[in-house]
């Protein structure tokens, strides 16, 4: 795998998936209507070559205004997209997005696979949006979390599938990690014991 | 005759010892994977990686 890792940029260039290409689709969206995001999702370990797939992409949005979010649910529309949980973008908005309620939206007539969007309102999610890493996958450009956080965040998360992604991510960029960074959010998130068994653990 | 499983102790125990197993032949398999994609050129893994995932 080659991959150029310089301050909060990873560039690398990869045969895309049609996962990757629907991804940068609804990305595009976020950018166009100049909406702050960052992808939290096992995606990011597909990403970079995970041998899995997925139900769903999850994101972290800034909390908006109703008036920007039916703006954006406009222009999903426009662009094929349909909210497969609530028909009401008022709805959405109120009753799921600002009730910290995730809301799904998939391409119109399928359920599989979906974006599921949350705002950000934790210390974590505000972290994850501020220091946030730019993916410039061939020409296409994708928000991620900082590595160190999001393996960090996976062993917090604690599933089997969670504690394989954190492995996956570590090992691949293994060398280009900040090691003192990401002991540091080991230790914040309180996982050290599953750092121990998931990620330090040799086999 | 009883529907169902019955297991004893030492059956539970011989699970969880299967459990473990698998755990850590799943973290070998992922250090493989692993090495073998930083080997790999991105056109090659990716392309494989697309045949599975574009299933």
């Amino acid at each position: 795998m080659e991959f150029e890792f310089k301050g909060n940029t990873i560039k690398f260039q990869r045969e895309l998936s049609n996962l990757d290409k629907l991804v940068i689709k609804f990305t595009k969206i976020l950018e166009k209507q100049e909406i702050d995001y960052v992808i939290i999702s096992g995606y990011i370990a597909i990403l970079f070559g995970r041998s899995r797939n997925t139900e769903d992409i999850d994101l972290f949005i800034e909390e908006m205004s109703f008036e920007k979010f039916k703006e954006f649910w406009t222009e999903l529309e426009k662009q094929g997209f349909e909210c497969i949980i609530e028909s009401d973008p008022k709805q959405a908005y109120y009753e799921y997005l600002k009730n910290q309620t995730p809301v799904r939206f998939a391409i119109k007539g399928t359920f599989l696979p979906n974006f599921e969007l949350k705002f950000a309102k934790t210390k974590y999610n505000f972290y994850s949006l501020k220091h946030k890493v730019k993916v410039i996958v061939n020409k296409e450009k994708l928000n991620i979390p900082e590595l160190e956080m999001q393996i960090a965040f996976k062993l917090k998360l604690g599933s089997e599938k969670d504690f394989e992604d954190a492995r996956h991510l570590y090992k691949v960029f293994k060398e280009s990690l900040d090691m003192k960074l990401l002991e540091n959010q080991i230790r914040e998130l309180k996982v050290e014991k599953e750092a121990e068994e998931r990620l330090w653990k040799k086999v | 005759m009883e529907k169902g499983l019955k297991l004893t102790k030492i059956d539970l125990k011989e699970l969880e010892e299967e459990k473990k197993r698998n755990r850590i032949e799943r973290l070998k398999f992922i250090d493989l994977y692993a090495k073998w994609l930083k080997k790999t050129p991105n056109k090659v893994w990716s392309k494989q990686q697309n045949k599975f995932l574009n299933k």
